[in-house]
């Protein structure tokens, strides 16, 4: 008898490590060249900071170091060969010519469809799909207002003595006017405290199901509750902020936006590293629905073993080209490869080899 | 979580000769809770017009999986007891790399999630120490689940879990049957070997 | 007067089957379970444990129980989905009287008030006997033990029979006949203990999954398998030795193979001598069948018989496994009396290891047919015909043995008088003989002749279509009771919920019956408990003995295999270990067994055999298993199995609609081409109503001491009536999933 699980033969970056080891030369050329940009468009969007509120110096230097990790990582990422592959191919597939016009115009539909309403969550359930959404939009919601208004680059002022209009000023240049009582001045100032609530009407959902269905809990890792409990911790350390200005005469206030100025800064540090990166990676889905439909339009591979076409001849053809760089050799006696034989004749192949050579059976 | 779990040396065994392709294992699949009503145990024929025979095939959790070396968004990962877990469904990119990679055809490509989904060995019930539903309920037990020490008290036959796909051996968590120690040769081709005479196969049959 | 109201097509479109795909609330309702109840899977005579999940009085999911000793957590598909056939949408939950539009709802009163007059008013116009009751094997124990009591006290009606008479009733006469016991004697752990088995007539991997785990475990301890079968079914296909007989010659070989084992001197003579009688008899029998004379009966070749009798004569344990496939039979007494004759001239009984046993299908087949549901027999296995046992019964029943009828008629015997015009009246509870008796064109127009038919079930079964009244019973796990399992196994059911709506629970129907007919005090029972208590009374001192047995026991020893004569008698699981048997004479009885050619024969005009079993994803009549949509999509409709030299013979191709045709009727279905079933023979499966049913071309010669139909062998011809359908039909058995990448 043979004893279960030793340790693999070859030293491959571990799939169950999340961030690379290493520093990267080229992640960070890319994440400083990110950080500089940001800072210069902070720089020439607040007026040569006039505009910028110092008040906020805390929460500039956590987005700063979200940029720089999200382009560091993204990098590396970019970089590994698979991911390379698909990057190289998406874009080939995407600028091809010819084709570029019909690209562009798909290309719409594909980012409402999956990055703005995510469909293919609402096939997987309904109520996963509106705990998505709730998180996505609340977050849109805040990033939309917070980062200009840390940049600088979005202000607002009084209009006139008696502070009841306010007109809004994008990049020093005066925008609308409202009126602060009105209720485009309520939404208009509590922009936050909607999106918080979103969040948390979310995360709701999402603990929800994860404490009702063992199966979730049983694949759950440290990193999806560590991102339900920071996105819980930022907007309710929010939402406490209005409630001590409306409710509690500015009661705990300071100590509040320190705690939420923590919260947030906290947060802004954990995107690169943790589960909130897929809302960088996930959007690679678009390229990847150019590639298969390149693949598609070079036409199919024949299993070697059926004959029956089973994948596009493209992607294949890029398998086999990356495996060898990952280590693996599934070249066969013949020069053929085996990766050109379907999966249902790979599970086939097993099965005749194991029963009918092996055993004798019939 | 994931963690230390109580799957400790339990041991997956596959042994397709003995399948009966009742479809007990699919049925069940479907019932297990990290994928409620979406069955991802494959169970195929070799060719009915000629033979009974079926092809019962779980996640066999490779050492090194393929799947997770040519994901380009990370998003299949290893538990530190061997397990292969399915896509992470935030970073699954639905390129289907992983479905066309794997040497063992596992993966499955859910084109109404737009997502990866395959075996992950029941790991609502593995790591609390429970056999996997397939192997809880295979009536022929070519899906079996238990430790080394039972294997050798109840069956007959050698384990590996070692395949040989080429000049690729691929080593595996979980394990299959053979006559004598050593990879199971999977393209190595057929041996015509006729079976009990061959009856109903009359030679001259064109199948 | 007993056509269906309405067209089928609109009763289908109303009651089903329709298909339960998901648990209540779809798979991502994420329901809270408020109790987990262990009972049993209701579909097979295994009677494998399962545990079903319960969220508010319905039953949503399963899960394996791992404790239950025979199974040990293992199901077979049916097992796993057995739980969808709760909460159901076409679950009958109110009593129906048939209208002219179809079935409309009357309340209990009218519609128990409607079967008693019925009941009083055919039998006051001709005569007790022409009312007839239907049983069912899938019924508990005590429902059974109920029902025979109704029959003999309720309405007193020599007439009831049940449809355990359709599954392994040549088994229980021969093995009562050569041993003196209608049970398995051995339980199935000695499976393992075997050094041969020997499969006859058993396609064990889909009529009895789970034995195929016993069957491997003794290969896993070194035992040789063996297995005849006009197809290589999945265990044939795993098998040492197949032997590919034709079907209806079973009896040949195994007479060949007595004729072999006493050639070569493999005859255990001490075994013989000292605990049989009728050896001579039976080996004078089989002296001219020859190696060369099975070969050409069977058309298995020679050598492959005298392999046979060389490897189950030279093993010194061996499990004889045997089931419908030699039972259906006009001959299946015989068939299963020339295999005991195999294993008692080798000694193997009595023996850890050593025995024959047959595999019991039906869910109850095995307690529903020991306490007086069958026509001719009594609580306790006793029979009818017995003054002894008369007077016995009817002490605990505090009747006059003068009161009970004598023995009826068999349950297709009863279609035929129905068919005459001598029954006019039937009560029929979880029987659907329209799609399970042969050559149903002759079953529809006899319930067309019915005064009235009353039927008892969960859902509108097709025989229901015909009926005048449709009481809604209860479901498996929606009452309480015992069944015996194929291996002899008295085991506990549970109720994981009550019956739904207005739905009752069958025996609370049968009492309320009798109550309505006068004769309610014989029915003074409170529980399905009370039940059992008489019924442990009335069997004590029979030969299927239940006195000892009480709930709490088979809770906490899982299951009790009968005689259990007191509460202190550790139950009997293997028979005749001391060597005595329960026969006068205390002897095993050989038989002299002649083989005979089955009740139809092929000729020119009819030239292929015909066969039909079952599917493993459909239980009998698929009432319940058709109305389950991941069994259904398993396999959808029959297919007509055919060899790829047959089929290029008459033109046909994978797939094609082809036209079987047999003396009683004919039936269009697609081909499936196969080597894996012999060139002389097709086969269909059973489990489909109407234009799909195989029965409509099956025969009614039946064996002449069972009475089972002979389902397993007719003769039909065959020939291409179409291309294979531009969709093409599903002709998998196994769900494909291809690893697309759309």
């Amino acid at each position: 008898m043979t004893a279960p699980a030793t340790p693999a033969p070859r030293t491959v970056p571990t799939p169950g490590a999340d961030a690379p080891a290493p520093l990267d030369r080229r992640g960070l050329v890319v994440g400083v060249s990110a950080v500089a940009v940001t800072i210069v468009a902070v720089f020439v969007g607040s007026e040569g900071l006039r505009w910028f509120d110092a008040a906020l110096a805390g929460y500039l230097a956590g987005t700063l170091f979200a940029i720089f990790g999200v382009a560091y990582r993204y990098t590396v990422w970019l970089r590994r060969p698979p991911t390379a592959r698909l990057n190289r191919r998406g874009w080939e597939a995407f600028l091809r010519p010819g084709r570029r016009g019909r690209n562009v115009a798909h290309l719409p539909g594909l980012l409402v469809r999956n990055v703005l309403l995510q469909t293919f969550i609402l096939r997987r359930s309904i109520s996963r799909w509106l705990a998505h959404q709730l998180i996505f939009w609340g977050c849109v919601l805040a990033v939309l207002v917070t980062f200009p208004l840390t940049f600088g680059w979005l202000h607002f002022q009084s209009v006139g003595q008696d502070a009841q209009q306010y007109q809004a000023f994008v990049a020093g240049i005066g925008t609308f006017e409202f009126a602060s009582r009105s209720v485009l001045g309520w939404t208009i100032f509590h922009l936050l405290d909607i999106a918080a609530i979103l969040v948390l009407a979310g995360v709701a959902i999402f603990l929800g199901r994860r404490l009702r269905d063992p199966g979730a809990i049983a694949i759950e890792r440290s990193n999806d509750f560590l991102a339900l409990a920071g996105l819980f911790a930022v907007s309710v350390t929010g939402l406490m902020l209005t409630v001590s200005s409306l409710w509690m005469e500015g009661s705990f206030y300071v100590f509040l936006t320190n705690l939420h100025a923590l919260t947030v800064i906290l947060g802004l540090l954990y995107i690169p590293f943790g589960k909130l990166f897929h809302i960088f990676q996930r959007p690679a889905n678009i390229g990847i629905e150019y590639y298969k439909t390149e693949g598609a339009r070079g036409g199919a591979l024949d299993c070697r073993s059926c004959g029956k076409p089973f994948a596009s001849a493209l992607q294949i053809g890029d398998l086999e080209a990356i495996l060898p760089r990952l280590g693996f050799d599934y070249s066969l006696a013949d020069g053929d490869n085996y990766q050109r034989t379907c999966p249902r004749c790979r599970r086939r192949l097993l099965t005749q080899a194991q029963s009918a050579r092996v055993r004798g059976f019939g | 979580m994931i963690g230390p779990s109580a799957l400790g040396d339990g041991m997956f065994v596959v042994d397709p000769s003995r399948c009966i392709g009742c479809e007990a294992c699919v049925q069940a699949c479907g019932e297990c809770g990290t994928h409620r009503g979406r069955s991802l145990i494959h169970l195929d024929q070799v060719d009915r017009s000629t033979t009974v025979q079926t092809v019962p095939m779980v996640c066999m959790h490779c050492e090194d999986p393929t799947c997770a070396q040519v994901c380009p968004a990370d998003a299949i990962k290893q538990n530190e007891d061997g397990v292969v877990q399915s896509a992470l469904k935030p970073r699954c990119v639905a390129c289907s790399n992983c479905v066309l990679a794997c040497p063992f055809g596992v993966p499955k490509y859910e084109a109404d999630f737009d997502l990866m989904m395959k075996c992950d060995m029941c790991y609502d019930r593995t790591s609390q120490g429970v056999a996997p539903m397939c192997a809880s309920v295979c009536p022929s037990q070519a899906l079996w689940f238990g430790t080394p020490e039972e294997f050798a008290d109840t069956r007959r036959g050698t384990l590996t879990n070692e395949f040989q796909f080429g000049n690729e051996t691929v080593r595996t968590r979980v394990h299959t049957v053979v006559d004598e120690p050593g990879p199971l040769q999977v393209t190595a081709g057929p041996t015509e070997s006729p079976w009990q005479d061959d009856p109903f196969g009359l030679a001259t049959v064109e199948a | 007067m007993a056509r269906p109201p309405v067209t089928e097509e609109e009763l289908v479109d109303r009651y089903g089957p329709h298909l339960n795909e998901t648990p209540p609330g779809g798979w991502d309702a994420g329901l809270e379970i408020d109790r987990e109840v262990k009972t049993h899977c209701c579909f097979c005579g295994q009677q494998c444990g399962v545990i079903l999940k319960v969220h508010d009085d319905e039953v949503v999911g399963f899960e394996p129980w791992y404790d239950f000793p025979f199974n040990e957590g293992k199901l077979c598909p049916k097992g796993v989905k057995r739980y969808l056939q709760g909460a159901h949408p076409d679950r009958l939950t109110e009593p129906m009287e048939r209208s002219a539009d179809g079935f409309t709802h009357v309340g209990w009163d009218k519609a128990l008030d409607r079967v008693a007059t019925e009941i009083r008013r055919i039998q006051d116009a001709y005569g007790p006997d022409s009312f007839a009751l239907y049983g069912g094997a899938s019924l508990t124990t005590e429902k059974a033990y109920l029902l025979g009591k109704f029959a003999r006290l309720g309405i007193k009606t020599a007439n009831i029979d049940y449809n355990g008479r359709l599954c392994m009733v040549s088994a229980g006469a021969a093995y009562k006949g050569a041993f003196g016991v209608d049970r398995a004697p051995n339980p199935w752990s000695d499976i393992p203990l075997a050094d041969s088995v020997f499969v006859i007539g058993a396609n064990v991997a889909e009529c009895a999954p789970i034995t195929t785990s016993y069957i491997w475990r003794a290969r896993d301890n070194g035992a040789k398998l063996i297995v005849a079968d006009p197809r290589v079914t999945p265990i044939a296909r795993t098998a040492d030795l197949f032997l590919g007989l034709r079907p209806g010659t079973d009896s040949a070989l195994m007479g060949t193979i007595l004729h072999i084992l006493i050639e070569r001197d493999m005859v255990d003579s001490e075994f013989v001598a000292a605990h049989t009688e009728g050896f001579e008899e039976a080996a004078a029998a089989v002296e001219s069948y020859t190696p060369a004379w099975g070969a050409d009966i069977t058309g298995v070749p020679a050598a492959r018989i005298e392999e046979a009798a060389e490897i189950w004569g030279r093993s010194d344990t061996g499990m004889l496994l045997h089931a419908r496939g030699i039972e259906h039979q006009s001959k299946g007494v015989e068939n299963v009396r020339s295999c005991i004759n195999v294993a008692l001239a080798t000694g193997k009984i009595g023996r850890p290891g050593a025995g024959v046993c047959m595999i019991t299908g039906q869910g109850n087949g095995q307690g529903g047919r020991e306490h007086g549901q069958k026509c001719d027999q009594l609580p306790g296995a006793r029979d009818l015909r017995n003054p002894e046992h008369r007077s016995a019964v009817s002490e605990v029943w505090g009747c006059d043995p003068d009161d009970l009828p004598g023995p009826g008629v068999s349950a297709q015997e009863i279609m035929d008088k129905i068919h005459e015009g001598e029954i006019k009246g039937l009560l029929s509870i979880c029987f659907n003989p329209v799609v399970s008796l042969p050559d149903s064109n002759h079953t529809v127009e006899a319930l067309d002749n019915l005064e009235f038919y009353g039927v008892v079930d969960f859902f509108l079964s097709e025989s229901a279509h015909h009926a005048d009244i449709v009481l809604p019973g209860s479901l498996h796990e929606e009452d309480e009771g015992t069944v015996t399992s194929a291996e002899g196994r008295v085991i506990k059911i549970n109720e994981a919920v009550p019956p739904p709506g207005n739905a009752r629970r069958d025996w609370e129907i049968v009492c309320d019956l009798a109550r309505r007919l006068g004769t309610g005090r014989y029915f003074d029972f409170e529980s399905s408990r009370d039940i059992f208590e008489e019924l442990r009374r009335a069997s004590a001192g029979g030969t299927a003995d239940y006195a000892g047995i009480t709930w709490e026991r088979l809770e906490a020893e899982n299951g009790i295999f009968w005689p259990c004569p007191t509460e202190d008698h550790p139950g009997t699981p293997r028979f005749f270990e001391d060597g005595v048997f329960k026969t006068e004479s205390g002897r095993a009885k050989f038989a002299a067994i002649t083989f005979r050619p089955p009740g139809e024969e092929i000729d020119d005009e009819y030239p292929i055999w015909l066969t039909t079993g079952r599917v493993i994803s459909q239980y009998l009549s698929g009432t319940q298993t058709r109305r389950i949509g991941p069994l259904t999509e398993q396999y959808p409709e029959p297919l007509c199995e055919i060899h790829p030299s047959l089929a290029e013979e008459h033109g046909i191709a994978h797939g094609d609609i082809v036209r079987v045709r047999s003396r009683r009727g004919e039936i269009e279905l697609p081909a499936k081409i196969v080597t894996t079933i012999r060139p002389d023979t097709v086969f269909i499966p059973f489990h489909w109503p109407g234009a799909k049913a195989v029965n409509q071309l099956t025969h009614r010669i039946l064996d002449p001491v069972s009475k089972i139909p002979e389902y397993k062998v007719s003769v039909v011809n065959i020939e291409r009536v179409a291309a294979a359908p531009a969709e093409p039909v599903d002709i998998r058995d196994v769900a494909v999933s291809f690893g697309e990448t759309r």
